[in-house]
């Protein structure tokens, strides 16, 4: 595999954020460095600990559960040959997220999704793009949104809507390190972010059944 | 105003608001409705209140997604075990590493 331009070394700060939403695991540390020794055991218990929140990073950017898990199988061989290379100066689920990420990417760079323009080549079309009507008042929204409608919400939205929100808001990238990921300016960055967030209300002020996509009970999150 | 990219916050339109608003939300911590100079604006347009109310919310719940995962099919890790095997001994940059039992 190619692994050129990926991020496996961490030549960058560990992001505060993330950072926080994954705090180290008993019994990481021990099974990582046992791992970096060819422990098949430690590799087992690495995967049984991250599988889901892997699994799932692939799933919200993939929106296909065949190629999310195509991917989880492509990150975890990954973090096998690459293991050697962690040490330990951000989380271990901070760095493996960021393989993932990175995997991902590419993966849809090779399926023709050129992310150097997000503009354009992963804005949506004219019907995607959320409507300017934030004039009108919202009173079934406010103050509450429903974890599942988000979900399903989520997964409808066009790629590059979707890949820029759930790096941000669900993963906690920062708007520089998604700039980084994604080839694009921070603004770019912002901006879709933006419009994710804008696309997400209109969904969710729709009937719950126009917000779930076609096949989405495929995708299941 | 000390910001030169940021509008005039005494005399900001609706739509300098729409236009500005993905930075507002990018600067600080991303709540806007708690930015002490614009606190003005969104009492005096509370349409646009309403929607960065909207906004937060929702970014404040997908936050909650982070813990909300799924399950991958066992697939994964036969899958995962095979190409190990095949790989195993071809491979310079795998671990020399016995086979790992199913999790």
């Amino acid at each position: 595999m190619d692994v050129q331009g990926l991020q496996m070394t961490q030549n960058t700060p560990a992001v505060p954020g993330v950072y926080k939403r994954n705090p180290p695991i008993a019994g990481e540390a021990e099974a990582i460095e046992a791992a970096k020794n060819g422990d098949a055991e430690a590799f087992s218990r690495l995967y049984a600990l991250h599988k889901r929140r892997v699994y799932t990073l692939c799933l919200r950017m993939l929106g296909n559960v065949s190629e999310a898990e195509d991917m989880t199988q492509e990150a975890f061989l990954h973090l096998f040959r690459k293991i050697g290379s962690f040490r330990g100066e951000s989380a271990f689920s901070t760095w493996l997220h960021r393989l993932t990420v990175n995997l991902v990417l590419m993966h849809l760079r090779k399926k023709g999704l050129n992310l150097v323009s997000l503009e354009e080549t992963i804005n949506p079309s004219e019907d995607d793009a959320p409507k300017r009507d934030f004039g009108s008042r919202d009173l079934q929204l406010t103050g509450s949104v429903d974890r599942v409608a988000l979900e399903r919400a989520v997964a409808s939205l066009p790629p590059g809507y979707r890949m820029v929100f759930v790096l941000h808001d669900v993963e906690g990238f920062e708007h520089n390190e998604i700039a980084t990921m994604l080839e694009c300016s921070t603004g770019n960055s912002k901006s879709q972010l933006h419009k994710a967030r804008l696309k997400l209300r209109e969904l969710l002020r729709q009937p719950e059944q126009s917000t779930q996509p076609a096949g989405f009970n495929e995708v299941a999150v | 105003m000390t910001d030169p990219k940021l509008p005039d916050f005494d005399t900001m339109t609706p739509a300098d608001f729409e236009k500005y608003l993905p930075d507002f939300f990018a600067n600080g911590d991303g709540h806007v409705s708690t930015d002490p100079r614009l606190q003005t604006f969104l009492k005096n347009n509370p349409d646009c209140a309403a929607l960065v109310r909207d906004l937060e919310a929702i970014a404040d719940q997908a936050r909650s997604l982070f813990d909300l995962t799924e399950q991958p099919s066992d697939a994964v890790w036969s899958g995962i075990q095979n190409k190990l095997k095949m790989l195993g001994s071809d491979d310079d940059d795998l671990p020399d590493l016995r086979v790992p039992q199913p999790v």
